[in-house]
């Protein structure tokens, strides 16, 4: 790192046509308008499919979730008023769908196959009242991103306690249908994985900046690539071990492999060094089989994948990507429409299956569609990090864009059978609290940082120097 | 660092459209395949979403039809007329199908491919998407003669009756007794349709059974339409009137079985010798036998063969078993004889006998025969039209009209063995063969009555195959059958 003083454009008098930075939150408001109309539409949808009318409780669910992200909105208005205009709508566009979804599997909860309480409509709807609120205390707590970068320590262990907490803990209340991953308290339950990423991936931005000049030494060169020093291999390591416990103690293949990715692809953004993104991939994929070979319950991941049609299968282990895939087929291009499908034979439609159901009612088409609202959000995230100046908030607004990309792609592409499927939440569409105030307060990160990165350079106090200090890296 | 972000971003950008490709082809190609599975139950409650297509008849009676209902299914699949068609329609339960309703299937639940864009044009614009209407060849005035007078004329004796069109193979009539009534298959309880399907099984006569071109039986004495097609295509210089050799007794060789006429009658004027014509319409054995020997089983094989026997392929598009003509094997004179006159191991379906006639009436030109006129998508549109190709040319047009001459004096000579249903008996001009095929050990069994026949003689339409299990003579059990069904068919074509 070194500074050097350069001009600063922004007052350059030969150029007077550079536009004072705008903040874009009209857009923003347009832009939320926008998918309170499409969250409507849907509602109605399912309401005329399923009994002909509108639904009767539309306008309690419609507009509490309306007014929630209008306090967002406020609170962005407020708190980070150069951040990005499109992140808060296209957050809250998922999460009105997943309402709707949730509302739509509701009206039909006896033929689901867990439970599904006729009041999970309005539960969801709180959790997004929850997930806005954290939202907002995020961007009113953390006025400016560097300050996390003092927590490296702190937040690393709180991280690492949540993910090893349900291991500990008796299975009666931290199991769900395999996987310990949850703590229940009573009828409540709290996934603390969902927010040890969120924590994690903070603590991670906060060493590797520290650290990244020592990790991108050379070590020795072998095949055309310098891979690190040995004494450098501790951190990725010890990550290693902890990612593969996460799969041998809580059979949580899914989240494992998103903490091992996230600590990898932030290693490589942090040091620029190949050497490291195949040294992680190699070391996940070896640990990963050898757990395979070692333990029944992450084999039987991979003969699911491999052969979900064939012999016992289709009607046992694999009934519930088959009953996926079935679904997602009987939608075809276009879909059943909301309500006019079947997505209630598949076991877990409303959480790790969600996706599917999209597929069967929205078809091809709403799938694509939200993939792509998916891919748009992550490559905010990642022009937020290309911009933003400071290297922490850079590798956190890096690493939190390719953790919300690599969770998509680990679980729609479980789904689909593009990958194994593992049990993890689809952000912001699946039923549950812990996933979705987890992904609102991802959120708030990339609107905090977003924030720092488009927010104008402040003027020069002193006119004579016409220059000012910046950064380069 | 922004390089490496660069690079991150591309590995996003990989990781989505990995995800697209594959929900592209999973929801663009995989669905038909994946809707195919044993296990799905969206597929498989899905066929009972929409309106499954219509079975008509050819003159416009509706057999089998999709009418809404309030259980846990849409609809709700009838068959107005039960037992009478269900050779022609099958049934569609829960979990399988049979006759029409299986081979067309992917037309009737509107799940073709010849479909595809209609559905879609129904999705756009909002329709309920339906099942193609498959209209059959069947005549319902044939088919009402028959099955009636196969319950009532048969005194519950199994058979079967089959009505040709000779110039085209559609089928006009497809009657088997006893049947049974899809109705019952047709129930949405599991329960129900288990015990309907159990006890149909279990139920004497085995109604399941379509006797009409799944069940097969000796010939008897239709089979000499065979022998004779041989003889006069392999001596071009005779004709019906050529006199042949027909004893009282034949002598079979390196056996001392003695074959007889029936009852030991004469043939012809008792000198042994008689017409083609005359032995043909009296049927004596002893002529018949001496051809077959002089012609050999080989000859006899070929020109059974020509008349769609022994074919594993026929489809009407249910498949039809094969009418079989065996080779005698050892080589054997005798047996060669006995298969000559329809006995031995020749055995044929109803079908087969119409199709003896047909080929006869239609210039010995075999068309293959079809029950599926035509698929109509639900608005009206055709879909497609059969035409069915010829199946074979049996003889020559000259032989054909020899042989219509032979069956024309079966019913219209005086000696003819059908001639109790002659021109003034019933009308209209018939030309037939009668068959009373020899039954059980040391056929002591009840006489299978087989009637092959076509009409009118000058103009043919309909060409009739009738058997009835033990039920005596041909021209008394199987004849009359045939004579009802020929004069609804004729008039309502108003010939």
């Amino acid at each position: 790192m070194s500074s050097i003083t350069v001009p600063s454009p922004a007052v350059d008098p030969d150029h007077p046509w550079v536009p004072a930075a705008r903040g874009r939150r009209r857009t923003e408001l347009i832009m939320l308008i926008f998918a309170f109309a499409l969250i409507a539409f849907a509602f109605a949808n399912v309401g005329y499919s399923l009994t002909g009318k509108l639904p009767s409780s539309m306008a309690e669910y419609l507009g509490a979730f309306v007014l929630i992200t209008l306090v967002g909105h406020l609170a962005v208005r407020r708190l980070a008023p150069w951040a990005d205009p499109l992140l808060l709508p296209l957050a809250a566009l998922l999460n009105g769908l997943g309402i709707v979804m949730t509302y739509r599997l509701a009206q039909q909860a006896s033929l689901l196959s867990a439970s599904l309480s006729p009041s999970a409509t309005g539960i969801q709807v709180l959790y997004s009242a929850i997930g806005v609120g954290c939202f907002v205390a995020v961007l009113a707590l953390i006025r400016e991103p560097r300050v996390l970068q003092r927590y490296t320590y702190t937040l690393g262990a709180v991280g690492l306690a949540l993910l090893a907490l349900p291991a500990l803990l008796p299975a009666s209340i931290s199991e769900v249908y395999g996987a310990k991953i949850q703590i229940r308290l009573g009828t409540f339950t709290v996934q603390p994985e969902e927010f040890a990423k969120l924590a994690l991936a903070v603590s991670f931005a906060g060493y590797l900046v520290a650290k990244r000049d020592v990790l991108a030494l050379a070590g020795r060169r072998v095949l055309g690539l310098d891979l690190p020093r040995a004494r450098d291999l501790g951190p990725i390591l010890v990550i290693w071990a902890a990612s593969l416990l996460l799969l041998v103690f809580e059979s949580d293949i899914g989240t494992s492999s998103v903490f091992m990715g996230l600590f990898v692809a932030m290693l490589y953004i942090a040091t620029s060094r190949t050497s490291w993104l195949l040294l992680g991939f190699v070391m996940f994929v070896t640990g990963a089989l050898a757990a395979a070979k070692l333990f029944g319950h992450v084999g039987e991941r991979f003969n699911i994948w491999l052969h979900p049609f064939s012999g016992q299968n289709p009607s046992h282990n694999a009934y519930q990507l088959v009953q996926g895939l079935y679904g997602m087929a009987s939608g075809g291009l276009l879909g059943k429409g909301l309500g006019g499908g079947q997505p209630y034979i598949t076991p877990l439609v409303q959480s790790d299956l969600v996706f599917t159901a999209f597929g069967e009612e929205l078809g091809l088409a709403g799938l694509m569609a939200i993939l792509l609202i998916y891919g748009l959000i992550v490559q905010r995230g990642l022009r937020a990090a290309m911009s933003v100046k400071d290297p922490f908030s850079k590798l956190l607004a890096g690493g939190l864009s390719f953790m919300l990309a690599l969770q998509v792609f680990v679980i729609v592409g479980g789904v689909t059978r593009l990958i194994p499927l593992t049990g993890i939440t689809t952000p912001f569409l699946s039923q549950g609290g812990s996933s979705l105030v987890a992904s609102w307060m991802l959120i708030a990160l990339l609107v905090r940082i977003s924030d720092s990165a488009r927010r104008p350079p402040p003027r020069p106090i002193q006119e004579e120097g016409l220059t000012q200090v910046v950064t380069l890296t | 660092m922004n390089r490496a972000l660069r690079r991150i971003s591309i590995a996003v950008l990989v990781m989505f459209v990995l995800l697209l490709v594959n929900i592209n082809y999973l929801q663009g190609f995989e669905p038909a395949s994946l809707a195919a599975k044993p296990n799905n139950a969206r597929a498989f409650e899905a066929q009972f979403q929409y309106q499954r297509g219509n079975i008509v008849t050819s003159d416009g009676v509706t057999i089998a039809e999709s009418v809404p209902t309030n259980d846990v299914y849409k609809y709700q699949r009838k068959y107005p007329h039960g037992p009478e068609y269900a050779p022609v329609t099958g049934y569609d339960t829960l979990y399988s199908q049979t006759g029409i309703e299986y081979y067309e299937n992917s037309v009737l639940n509107g799940s073709d491919s010849a479909l595809t864009v209609r559905n879609f044009i129904d999705l756009l614009t909002g329709k309920q998407r339906k099942g193609a209407n498959v209209t059959v060849t069947i005549n319902s005035k044939a088919q009402d003669a028959a099955w009636n007078a196969l319950q009532s004329d048969t005194s519950g004796k199994p058979g079967a009756v089959v009505a040709l069109n000779p110039q085209t193979g559609a089928i006009l009539a497809m009657a088997s007794y006893p049947s049974y009534n899809p109705n019952v298959l047709a129930t949405h309880d599991g329960k129900l349709l288990n015990q309907a399907d159990q006890a149909l099984l279990q139920q004497a006569g085995n109604p399941l059974l379509n006797r009409a071109i799944n069940f097969t039986w000796p010939p008897g004495s239709t089979f000499k339409i065979v022998t004779s097609s041989g003889y006069l295509t392999q001596n071009p210089s005779s004709t019906p009137q050529t006199n042949v050799n027909s004893p009282t007794q034949l002598k079979l060789p390196q056996t001392t079985h003695i074959l007889t006429n029936n009852n030991g009658e004469v043939c012809g004027n008792g000198s042994g010798q008689a017409s083609l014509l005359t032995a043909f319409a009296q049927s004596c054995d002893t002529t018949f036998g001496s051809l077959g020997m002089t012609l050999g089983a080989p000859t006899l094989n070929n020109f059974a063969e020509l008349f769609g026997m022994n074919s594993k392929t026929l489809k009407i598009p249910m498949p039809v078993s094969p009418s079989n003509y065996a080779v005698p094997n050892p080589p054997s004179q005798a047996l060669t004889a006995f298969s000559a006159i329809g006995q031995y191991s020749d055995t044929v379906t109803p079908l087969q006998e119409a199709m003896f006639a047909a080929a006869i009436a239609n210039s010995g030109k075999l068309m293959t025969p079809y029950l599926v006129k035509q698929v109509t998508a639900s608005d009206l549109s055709t879909v497609e039209t059969t035409n069915s190709p010829q199946l074979s040319q049996a003889v020559s047009p000259t032989v054909a009209t020899d042989l219509g001459q032979m069956m024309l004096a079966v019913v219209q000579d005086s000696d003819g063995t059908a001639n109790a249903y002659n021109t003034a008996a019933v009308g209209f001009t018939m030309a037939g063969k009668t068959g009373t095929a020899q039954n059980g050990v040391n056929n002591t069994g009840l006489n299978d009555a087989v009637f092959t026949c076509y009409a009118p003689y000058d103009n043919p339409q309909i060409a009739v195959g009738v058997i009835i299990q033990g039920g005596g003579y041909g021209a008394t059990a199987a004849a009359p059958i045939a004579v009802q069904v020929i004069k609804a068919y004729l008039a309502s074509v108003g010939k």
